[in-house]
């Protein structure tokens, strides 16, 4: 078994370094942050470099990469660059289009790509419907040769800046409630949208909005998939969007670990560098264990993905762990540092707020559970000890 | 146009550690390629890309380091064609008149170079020799300390900063220059050049392809890292005039 990243890893995460170090500072991402701007220059140099469409095909104009790769730049992009979590996912976002979408709704995302834009949000959750996913009660119905949509979404990220949303809806008179679920291909500047920013506690950089639905008016073309498989489309890179989530959570627990490490050698307190004293050598201790096996989780559960292995229960595992220890690390972190840990002018503060989603958005910690403990109650059901 | 871009492999300097007699441990350091080689290799991409119809030869000279496959993959991801590596375990601190003789003979064995090019000198040890003394040695037009260069007709416009003015010079090919960093701003390779880096040609030669031998004119009698100097740890109280002025004074004797 070879742990060793390989050459070609090593120095796309030594490019992905620089890319940081030139157009991803703390001092840009800070900027950034306090005025609630999304990190242009960040994107547009990752565009530039190929890592924005890193791991969408060639005649889409990405680099393919398996999925190991693509958990480490997300990992690493994380570990370097507070404002990581702004960068869409892109590879995910294609996935799903080009798996399911029409010619014609591929071409919209690589022209939204091509000018370093973002091709689309998700429209899946509503007031009522978060991890009661199936409580959606955005319709569409058929009128005069048109489709008409009208609802409610709510925390679509990035909503204000994609030019389309892939919009998940219910027929309201579908006889199997299994088969009630369409998506559509949603202009976002169609008439009949508004999109209104939900103040939150991290995660400045991006917009997430109420995005409000009357009487949008689309096209049959603009169904994507088939009508009635509309979960089949959202949920083909669901597995995969909570292993980038652990990835980018993994890198953040890792920047507040090196920041916090580097501190207890230089802080001294009593005559002696604080990394001296026993409880804080505990913490330091606890938190690489933390990482190492955050790392060791996601890269295994991305290498499974590359072997054709089925990952639900894994994805599940990784995501929900990765969520709770990087949570636990970044706040070791902050303790370590002490008062200045808690200086709004710090880095920490807003990773502790950013990470904190973690939990909670691509599926709870709970829904993780849900999922994982189910999935490993079947796969043990005739199980024979030794 | 033919176009071969010399570099040196160094060690990571924030890797390097102090022993307690002040000389230097390198064991525990990664090598990367030097960062004024860096400019060297974008400025001879720049050209090539140009002129077209080129072809960029990377070429280093070394011990083992110079088979390192992934330094290899690091140069040629960065536009480069091909790399060369001379390599020998007598070339891993090899002086520049060494160095510059190698240069000079694989430069003359690759044949119908236009262009040698180099950094301002290497990452680790800067002597900003190297490329003087091989164009010296090549018989060829030399010229360092190039901020700019423009692709004329059989000939490169090349700027140079000197203390009091600009100098411009139009030189004749083929040529060596050293290139400084103010040239350019190196490229950050991406994943595709990353991929294709490891497809291009790699050759070692040794040094009796190239019939030399090592032949140092310089010997490093000792290398060793400044000494540790302790902080005064002088601290002045206060924000009045007198404080300041004492303050000024301290930071005066020293300057």
């Amino acid at each position: 078994m070879n742990f060793a990243k390989t050459e070609e890893q090593e120095l796309l995460l030594e490019s992905l370094r620089e890319v940081v170090r030139r157009y991803g500072s703390e001092e840009y991402m800070q900027e950034c942050d306090e005025k609630g701007e999304f990190p242009q220059k960040l994107l547009d140099a990752l565009y530039e470099n190929g890592f924005y469409t890193l791991g969408v095909p060639e005649e889409y104009g990405g680099t393919p990469c398996d999925m190991l790769t693509l958990m480490m730049y997300h990992e690493e992009l994380g570990r370097t660059c507070t404002g990581a979590y702004a960068i869409d996912v892109v590879a995910l976002q294609m996935d799903d289009m080009i798996s399911f979408g029409t010619k014609k709704q591929i071409q919209d995302c690589v022209d939204s790509l091509n000018k370093a834009g973002t091709a689309l949000c998700l429209g899946f959750t509503e007031p009522q419907a978060g991890s009661d996913s199936s409580a959606i009660t955005t319709s569409f119905r058929r009128e005069n040769g048109k489709v008409i949509i009208n609802g409610r979404k709510t925390f679509i990220t990035r909503a204000d800046r994609s030019d389309h949303m892939l919009c998940m809806t219910r027929d309201p008179n579908a006889e199997d409630p299994k088969k009630a679920f369409t998506c559509w291909w949603v202009p976002m500047d169609a008439p009949g949208i508004t999109i209104k920013p939900i103040p939150k506690i991290g995660w400045h950089m991006v917009k997430s909005c109420e995005v409000t639905l009357d009487n949008v008016v689309v096209n049959e073309e603009d169904m994507v998939g088939e009508e009635g498989n509309g979960f089949k489309v959202v949920m083909k890179n669901f597995e995969v969007e909570r292993l980038v989530m652990a990835a980018i959570a993994c890198g953040e627990a890792t920047m507040a670990f090196e920041m916090a490490a580097s501190y207890a050698n230089e802080r001294v307190q009593f005559g002696k560098p604080i990394g001296s004293f026993q409880l804080i050598q505990e913490k330091l201790f606890t938190m690489k264990m933390k990482i190492n096996n955050m790392q060791n989780a996601i890269y295994k559960t991305a290498w499974m993905k590359d072997q054709g292995l089925p990952i639900n229960t894994d994805a599940a595992l990784t995501k929900y762990y990765c969520a709770q220890a990087s949570s636990e690390v970044i706040n070791d972190a902050i303790q370590i540092f002490g008062g200045i840990g808690y200086s709004a002018e710090m880095r920490l503060g807003k990773l502790w707020a950013n990470n904190r989603i973690c939990g909670i958005g691509g599926g709870t910690q709970e829904i993780m559970i849900h999922v994982g403990g189910r999935a490993l109650l079947k796969e043990y059901k005739n199980f024979q000890a030794l | 146009m033919r176009i071969v871009v010399c570099y040196k492999n160094v060690p990571e300097e924030l890797m390097i550690k102090v022993n307690a007699d002040r000389t230097l441990d390198l064991s525990g350091a990664d090598y990367k390629i030097g960062q004024y080689d860096l400019n060297a290799v974008e400025a001879a991409a720049g050209l090539a890309k140009e002129a077209g119809d080129s072809e960029i030869i990377a070429l280093t000279v070394g011990a083992d380091i110079v088979s390192n496959t992934k330094l290899q993959k690091a140069v040629l991801s960065r536009g480069t064609n091909r790399m060369i590596g001379v390599k020998d375990a007598a070339l891993a601190s090899p002086d520049v008149l060494t160095v510059a003789e190698i240069i000079k003979k694989a430069v003359e064995k690759i044949g119908g170079v236009d262009l040698v090019l180099f950094g301002e000198g290497s990452g680790d040890i800067y002597s900003q020799q190297t490329g003087t003394v091989t164009g010296a040695l090549l018989g060829l037009p030399t010229i360092n300390a190039v901020e700019k260069i423009e692709l004329g007709e059989g000939t490169l416009r090349v700027s140079r900063s000197l203390e009091d003015g600009v100098e411009h010079l139009e030189v004749q090919l083929p040529a060596v220059i050293s290139v400084t960093s103010d040239i350019n701003i190196p490229r950050i390779p991406s994943m595709k050049d990353i991929l294709g880096a490891g497809k291009k040609p790699c050759e070692i030669w040794s040094l009796d392809d190239l019939q030399a031998d090592v032949a140092s004119s310089t010997e490093i009698v000792s290398m060793l890292a400044p000494e540790a100097a302790d902080r005064k740890k002088m601290i002045i109280e206060g924000d009045g005039d007198d404080e300041i002025e004492a303050f000024f004074q301290q930071i005066r004797k020293v300057l």
